[in-house]
């Protein structure tokens, strides 16, 4: 056992640097389905929008740019989802497959854009100076900028969580979630939730497109393999909560690196099998969230 | 290579053609229906008074493939530029026609090449299974193909055809070069892998073959999710302990940046040297790999750095035009020009039959670029090189460390 | 059985549909003379259009039956799937190995196509139909997504990636069709003749029932159905009506590659049909046209743009087509335009 976790612990902990990264790719995500009703399938195509972000900040040749590309794709990602929500207005008392063709129309041309602007070749981007290198992990070396991931995934899913469950914008996010008409007769704007929800939903997802460049880069395609990940990573948690979203990214981080490790013939498989599986299982997710349910 | 969605521009034509006219256009594009016995498309429709030949040029210019069709194109080009714009003293028309990424697009697109574009030949495809799709609708249109890269074995062998050809390589060609090389060099036990699909499959067992035949050893494999892998961690940690000496790797695009990038951020590049197959450090990837990149060998049928005065002549040309360094594809997209520039001079008109024909007939393309190579069997028996990544002032380049001889497809 | 109950949420759509056919009655005679115009110049076609173009209509009829066996499970039993590609692709597989090592013959092979869709659909629907909304959206998903990797990963029977290649020409009683003009008529007579079969079932009083089901699962539980029951058959069939397509397709690519049966083709189906209008049959159809028009017969043309405009084509159908194409014609496409998500899920 101990020889086995021992040969094992470089993918372990690899298991939790993936997670946390798909936790900050995939929260925003969760966040604006489950409080929002909005399916956003322009998340990957935002989360992309900032790991160019970062090619154009050259955030790997210094601190500054680093920050300054954090900082630029908060930015965007706020007014992204400002436009959105303008967008989705509309289709408030349509079918949500109507917002799948929409969102999905919208992702199709950010990232057309994208190329032209940045072309078509594969970006690499380097982790900012001191964090480049590898730490000894056990005798094997591990990527430095990887184990931050772990750190900044676990912080962020407590600073969300706090704002979601513990400030009066939480209680009005969750007010407004568990009763639209309520919180309107109360004086307050549903339209300027759902901007907020929104803008902070896609804010995440061009933060995280920031953090991942080191690790995934930036190439046209790649937001269509994120936006997968993200889906799966927030269904097989339960829709709509931040623990099962983060439950959900810990189990695909661990399947997508340990599991891939200790199976690698069914490699191709792990995934979709996984997700196959929970929701045989569990038809809503591990953790179904308080407000998919009610 | 990986697969996924597509990109480019916004272009005015975009919005002309968007309309309801589109249907109209595409329908009723001519008369004379769909039932005649033989369509007045391709093959003979070509205009031999005029003295032109129409040339369809498949290229991806949408998708991830579509560094590799922009190369194709500019070696294409180059080609006809340096040759007044005419080959075997025809004119060129060029008509260019999108693949996108795979058969889906690649075979409509041929499709209509064939039938409404009227070439006399084409040229192009980067997938393997596009050129394997529109092998049989050539072959009954009777317009030669030149395939100026995809690389599966079956497109000159199960699904040979008198009116399919290739200027590239195959998969297993380049790959044996390496097994043969390395198990010369008595190097150890190496661990193989490459993605989870036909080519990297075709890699694998052509490197496998050729390296186990020279009394080399395997010491592992592992084939990994193709076009999902973003993170080779998994893969990579069985590698160590396999006690493998050395890896041999076939990544391309996306996944070659990730790959050579991980190996070394994962601290085995400086204790299992990375070998591949050439296409790992090939084109725009290279730049993106980065300082990972330097060390890396492979074996491949060109190198910008081999030193011959065709190549020479070449790099230099490629460099003045297009500001850039020449790459593989635009070499196979070069070479193909070349070739049917010798065929139409050959042949006696530009129906397909003459053209196949005129090719046929082309002996030693002794000033290619990459050192003279012919066809056998319908692609190209070649010189095979064994490359290494250097920093040369900050650019990185594919050095030619050896000439491993001349290779047929396996 | 029929449903003779008051829809759920007093939609028109839905009133026309507990009805038992989707269409209004006094629209029947000009429909009918539509039809019948449509028809002849459909059948006509390749007398008059090069072999592009009725190749390019043949692959738009092909995906326009695709398209409506999906809408059978979207628009008229209320659940999304995102991974009916993978039926398509098992009866494109299908037929393409029966036409390579047994017979080509046209009606073999697409029926043959058609069983191992529905048989596929069995083997997985049972499981996929307990869940409803996204979460059927995401299983269908991953049932799609095994089935790709499948026909990816058993490279000696599918090829794998190079796909499965040299498909013989479709025959009919021994004779290979060669020229395009005959493949589409072939093409066109299964698309009408599977179109009529959809029809049919959409209009039965089973259809009445799976509208029942989407409109209000628990209702018609407690009149004494069991929705399970009605779901799967709907599954299944449509899983079928796909193989068939898919059939079709073998026939007339002759070239069958794992992405026919992935999420890229799931997912511009289900856009398809939205696009087109879910619920109505023929409103996907056209969505389907659309679709196959932008992306295989236009976008190779546009240098790469291709996708830029099938981006455009959906935001701006969103907006300008809220009942999708068939919202056009005036008829009520509000069947399957309900508010699902939360209903969906709960």
């Amino acid at each position: 056992m101990i020889g086995w976790f021992d040969a094992n612990l470089v993918s372990i902990l690899n298991g939790f640097a993936i997670g946390s990264l798909l936790f900050i790719l995939a929260v925003g995500l969760s966040i604006v389905f489950g409080m929002m009703d909005v399916l956003n399938l322009a998340h990957g195509a935002f989360f992309l929008v900032g790991s160019y972000l970062s090619v154009t900040f050259l955030a790997g040749a210094s601190w500054g740019g680093f920050l300054t590309a954090l900082g630029v794709a908060a930015l965007v990602g706020l007014l992204a989802g400002g436009v959105l929500s303008g967008m989705t207005e509309p289709l408030a008392r349509r079918p949500i497959l109507d917002q799948a063709l929409l969102t999905l129309g919208i992702s199709l041309i950010v990232a057309e854009v994208l190329s032209i602007v940045y072309g078509n070749d594969v970006r690499s981007v380097r982790p900012p100076p001191g964090l480049r290198g590898s730490t000894d992990v056990a005798g094997d070396a591990y990527p430095t900028y990887r184990l931050l991931l772990i750190g900044i995934g676990l912080a962020l899913a407590l600073v969300v969580w706090l704002v979601v469950e513990r400030t009066s914008v939480g209680a009005l996010v969750r007010a407004s979630v568990a009763d639209r008409e309520m919180v309107s007769a109360m004086g307050i704007d549903n339209r300027k939730v759902k901007v907020a929800v929104l803008g902070l939903g896609s804010m995440l997802a061009t933060v995280a497109g920031v953090l991942a460049a080191p690790v995934y880069g930036a190439r046209p395609g790649l937001d269509e393999t994120i936006l997968l990940l993200a889906l799966v990573v927030i269904v097989i948690g339960g829709l709509g909560s931040i623990r099962g979203a983060l439950i959900g990214a810990l189990v695909i981080g661990q399947v997508e690196s340990l599991g891939r490790a200790l199976l690698p013939d069914l490699a191709s498989f792990i995934l979709f099998g996984t997700l196959a599986l929970v929701l045989v299982v569990r038809p809503r997710g591990l953790f179904a969230g308080k407000v998919a349910h009610s | 290579m990986p697969k996924h969605r597509a990109h480019p521009l916004l272009g005015h034509r975009l919005l002309r053609g968007a309309g309801a006219g589109v249907l109209v256009t595409a329908l009723a594009a001519c008369g004379g229906g769909s039932l005649g016995g033989d369509d007045g498309g391709g093959g003979g429709g070509g205009g031999e008074e005029g003295g032109t030949v129409r040339v369809g040029l498949v290229i991806p210019q949408a998708g991830v493939y579509t560094p590799l069709g922009e190369d194709m194109q500019q070696g294409w080009e180059l080609f006809l530029e340096q040759n007044g714009g005419e080959l075997g003293g025809y004119t060129v028309e060029t008509v260019t026609a999108d693949e996108g990424e795979g058969p889906d697009t690649g075979v409509p697109a041929v499709q209509r090449l064939l039938t409404e574009g009227n070439v006399d030949a084409m040229v192009g495809i980067v997938n393997s299974a596009t050129a394997l799709g529109v092998a049989e609708q050539v072959t009954e249109a009777q317009v030669p193909l030149i395939v100026a890269n995809a690389g599966a074995e079956a497109v000159t062998q199960d699904a040979a055809s008198d009116y399919v050809w290739r200027s590239s390589f195959t998969n297993k060609q380049v790959a044996a070069a390496m097994g043969e090389h390395l198990a010369a060099e008595g190097i150890g036990p190496v661990y193989v892998m490459a993605p989870d699909y036909a080519a990297g499959q075709e890699v694998v067992d052509g490197f496998t073959e050729a390296y186990t035949a020279g009394g080399g050893t395997v010491a592992g494999q592992a084939l990994t999710p193709f076009g999902t892998t973003q993170d080779f961690q998994p893969f990579l940690s069985a590698i160590q302990p396999s006690g493998a000496a050395a890896t041999f790797v076939f990544y391309a695009g996306g996944e070659a940046v990730s790959f050579v990038q991980q190996y070394d951020a994962f601290g085995l590049k400086g204790s299992v040297p990375l070998y591949g197959s050439g296409f790992l450090t090939e084109g725009s990837v290279l730049d993106a790999q980065g300082p990972s990149a330097v060390g890396v060998r492979t074996t491949l049928h060109y190198s910008t750095e081999i030193d011959n005065e065709a190549n020479a002549e070449f790099v230099q040309a490629y460099q003045d035009a297009y500001g850039e360094l020449p790459t593989t594809y635009a070499l196979q997209a070069y070479d193909a020009a070349n070739v049917l520039d010798r065929a139409l001079e050959e042949a006696g008109g530009t129906s397909g039959e003459a053209i196949v024909e005129g090719l046929d007939a082309v002996e030693e393309v002794e000033d290619s670029p990459r050192g003279p190579w012919t066809f056998t069997n319908q692609t190209p028996e070649q010189p095979i090189y064994l490359r290494e990544v250097v920093d040369e002032g900050g650019t990185l380049v594919n050095a030619v460390v050896e000439d491993l001889g001349v290779y047929a497809q396996p | 059985m029929t449903v003779d109950s008051p829809p759920a949420r007093g939609t028109p759509g839905a009133t026309a549909a507990a009805g038992g056919t989707p269409r209004r009655r006094g629209s029947r005679p000009l429909a009918a003379v539509l039809g019948l115009v449509l028809l002849a110049v459909l059948a006509a076609v390749p007398l008059f259009v090069d072999p592009f173009g009725t190749n390019t209509l043949s692959r738009i009829l092909v995906f326009a039956l695709f398209a409506m066996s999906l809408d059978l499970l979207v628009g008229i039993t209320g659940l999304p799937s995102l991974g009916h590609a993978a039926w398509f692709g098992i009866g494109a597989y299908t037929a393409g190995l029966v036409a390579e090592h047994w017979t080509a013959e046209g009606v073999v092979t697409v029926l043959l196509a058609a069983v191992a869709g529905a048989v596929g659909a069995a083997a997985t629907g049972w499981l996929a139909v307990r869940s409803s909304g996204v979460f059927f959206l995401m299983l269908t998903l991953a049932i799609g997504e095994l089935v790709h990797q499948l026909a990816q990963s058993a490279d000696t029977v599918t090829g794998g990636s190079n796909g499965l290649f040299g498909i013989p020409s479709i025959r009919v009683a021994g004779t290979p069709l060669t020229l395009a003009g005959y493949v589409y008529w072939f093409v066109l007579a299964v698309v009408l003749l599977g179109a009529l079969g959809l029809w049919l079932v959409s209009a039965s009083p089973f259809g009445a029932a799976l509208r029942g089901i989407r409109d209000n699962e628990a209702r018609m539980r407690s009149l004494g159905y069991t929705p399970f029951r009605y779901k799967y058959a709907a599954f299944v069939l449509a899983g079928g009506f796909a193989g068939l397509a898919g059939g079709l397709f073998a026939g007339l690519v002759r070239i069958v590659n794992p992405s026919d049966a992935g999420f890229s083709t799931s997912a511009l189906l289900l856009l398809a049909v939205i696009l087109g209008g879910a619920g109505t049959l023929w409103g996907p159809a056209l969505g389907a046209a659309v679709v196959v028009l932008v992306r295989d017969t236009y976008g190779p043309t546009l240098e790469g743009h291709g996708p830029l405009l099938l981006g455009v084509v959906f935001v701006l159908a969103v907006y300008l087509l809220p009942q999708g194409v068939a919202g056009l014609a005036g008829v009520r496409a509000g069947i399957g335009r309900r508010r699902p998500a939360r209903e969906g899920s709960s």
